[in-house]
């Protein structure tokens, strides 16, 4: 049996639903994403599985045990939280011993363990900064830190990383994929950002309106969209409708799907045998760091996306013929 | 250049106009002799020490801290209690709690003091239970703001779910975390309705008379009988705010620390 089970998920607030049917299965030690964009449901996911927030109907099993009814501190289950949620009238040493003060454990071992933690998370040099007087980099190891010194059985991450700049999310995407791996432990990631999901996670549970759009690793994910809006919120790919992509190409597509998704990296200018071939007008050149992204006009508008080699740079208003290769037409559902 | 002077003049005029009644009642309460001079003629701490060695007016000023420490202390432990559950747990009743708190503000005194008359004169409650639990109610805006403004801006309903997922109860969550937390806040209100119940004269004078004189009661007699004494109540009255806010702005600036979190 898997380490967490979660079946039949309804939440229904009034007459919105939020959740409608969720069903998971998490193995122990997995790193785990759900990803959509806002108020899809996921961080409810997390509150209901934490026990903040009580389910209209369904179960979550935890080591095979049901936490129906069961109050959120007898649930062993750690949380971070996007505001960091830190107890500001405590010192970074003592927010990460709170937990093992609950639970009673005697001062040697809190502060053995404490110390311990400080060390994983770099933050020994801070252990008596009031939580005002760090970044907010440090506050969310902090509470990534106080979170795990508990051992919980899952650890959930309710998009901790969102309100960091760019550059510290990257590396706390890694200190935290790095954690993971250290402790062998289960973590439920909530993130909007596909960039992260794909960065930390062992599976990825894609959401929108309170459903579970598609689940899979991110290479699954990535490679194989389901539906126009995986295909969309994943990897702005280019979406055609069957009418549209069969005319440009000039040839039958098989199967009877009614849109096709194409990546904007699988798009080329070297033409090779058995290609789809696509001919459009460039209209727009987007520099992103390493990557150029040229959006074409035909029948209808595409992306290429292409490393940043000079030699390859496209002129605008000049008409273009791409490639794509067959298996990378994508049929949606 | 003119303009700024046209400004500093208006200026100048306003504080004269507001300080110099409190500048001359207090100077009024240490001058031996203030009649035909523009300034007093001597100065003295004889006022002062009779005020001290009346007996009157040391009851008089102990039923008034008794009475507005008194409703501000039933006020914590009744209303702060009530103002967290809703707060965190029932955030969608906390408009009745706005109406009641402007319902407070909206209603004057001599009415308020006419309506407990006749609802309770009759009833066999003392009377200054009654103006007691009125002073409590009537105290709810500071204490609403205080609190509600120091939850919010700690975001504790998030404290209070992270500190219950570390292994706390509800109630370990609150004495551990959040009241440590909105404390100054919470002071800080706590000394404004203090200061204002102080202050109060309308409803314990309508209400109750001079069967219970507090402070205020007593300043009223006295400014018919010696105007030196009258100023000497009014400076330890002013002495006693001027204390009440330096403290709460103390605590005010401890609270902006615990803000930017």
């Amino acid at each position: 049996m898997s380490y967490i089970v979660i079946e039949g998920l309804h939440k229904k607030y009034d007459e919105t639903t939020v959740l409608s049917n969720i069903a998971m299965t998490i193995e122990k030690g997995q790193f785990i994403t759900l990803l959509g964009p806002s108020g899809c449901g996921k961080s409810t996911i997390l509150r209901i599985v934490a026990g903040l927030t009580d389910a209209t109907a369904g179960s979550i099993q935890i080591e095979g045990k049901n936490m129906k009814g069961i109050e959120p501190k007898e649930r062993q289950v750690g949380m971070v939280f996007q505001s960091y949620a830190l107890f500001p009238n405590m010192t970074v040493k003592e927010n990460i011993a709170f937990g093992l003060r609950m639970q009673k454990v005697n001062n040697a071992e809190i502060e053995e363990r404490v110390q311990e933690m400080l060390a994983i998370v770099h933050l020994t040099e801070k252990s008596n900064a009031y939580p005002k007087e760090l970044s907010g980099g440090q506050q969310q190891r902090v509470a990534l830190a106080r979170a795990l010194i508990v051992r919980p059985k899952v650890l959930l991450l309710d998009e901790p990383l969102s309100a960091l700049d760019a550059q510290i999310r990257k590396k706390l995407q890694a200190d935290l994929r790095a954690i993971q791996r250290q402790l062998e432990m289960t973590m439920i990631l909530v993130t909007h950002d596909q960039d992260e999901a794909m960065a930390v996670s062992d599976k990825i549970f894609v959401m929108n309106n309170g459903e579970i759009a598609q689940s899979g690793t991110p290479t699954t994910i990535y490679t194989h969209p389901k539906s126009e809006f995986i295909a969309s919120f994943i990897g702005h790919y280019n979406v055609f409708p069957r009418q549209t992509l069969e005319t440009m190409i000039g040839m039958q597509l098989p199967g009877h799907h009614l849109k096709f998704a194409i990546r904007p990296e699988a798009v080329h200018i070297d033409k090779q045998d058995g290609d789809y071939c696509l001919s459009g007008v460039a209209i727009q050149s987007l520099m992103t760091g390493n990557i150029i992204r040229t959006t074409f006009k035909s029948d209808c508008v595409f992306a290429m996306e292409q490393l940043h080699q000079r030699e390859q740079t496209l002129e605008i208003g000049k008409r273009y013929t791409c490639y794509v290769a067959k298996e990378d037409v994508i049929a949606l559902l | 250049m003119k303009k700024r002077s046209f400004a500093q003049i208006i200026f100048l005029l306003l504080i004269s106009y507001l300080l110099i009644p409190i500048v001359a009642t207090m100077l009024y309460a240490f001058s031996s002799k203030w009649h035909k001079t523009i300034f007093p003629e001597g100065l003295t701490f004889k006022w002062l020490a009779t005020l001290f060695q009346d007996t009157d007016f040391i009851q008089a000023f102990g039923r008034s801290v008794l009475l507005a420490g008194g409703a501000v202390i039933i006020a914590l432990i009744v209303i702060v209690p009530a103002i967290f559950v809703i707060v965190l747990y029932f955030p969608k009743y906390e408009k009745w709690i706005q109406v009641a708190v402007v319902m407070v503000y909206s209603f004057p005194g001599i009415i308020l003091a006419v309506g407990l008359i006749r609802v309770y004169s009759t009833v066999g409650v003392p009377m200054i239970l009654v103006v007691l639990g009125a002073y409590v109610i009537g105290i709810l805006p500071y204490i609403y703001q205080g609190t509600r403004n120091s939850l919010r801006n700690v975001d504790a309903r998030q404290l209070l779910d992270a500190a219950q997922l570390l292994g706390a109860t509800k109630t370990q969550a609150f004495t551990n975390i959040l009241l440590p937390t909105v404390y100054p806040g919470l002071f800080a209100g706590a000394l404004l309705s203090f200061s204002v119940l102080f202050g109060e004269f309308v409803l314990i004078n309508l209400v109750v008379g001079s069967r219970f004189e507090t402070v205020q009661i007593y300043l009223m007699k006295k400014l018919s009988t010696s105007g030196h004494i009258a100023s000497a109540v009014v400076f330890i009255y002013l002495v006693l705010m001027g204390l009440l806010t330096f403290a709460i702005a103390i605590v005010t600036k401890r609270s902006k620390g615990v803000m930017k979190i």
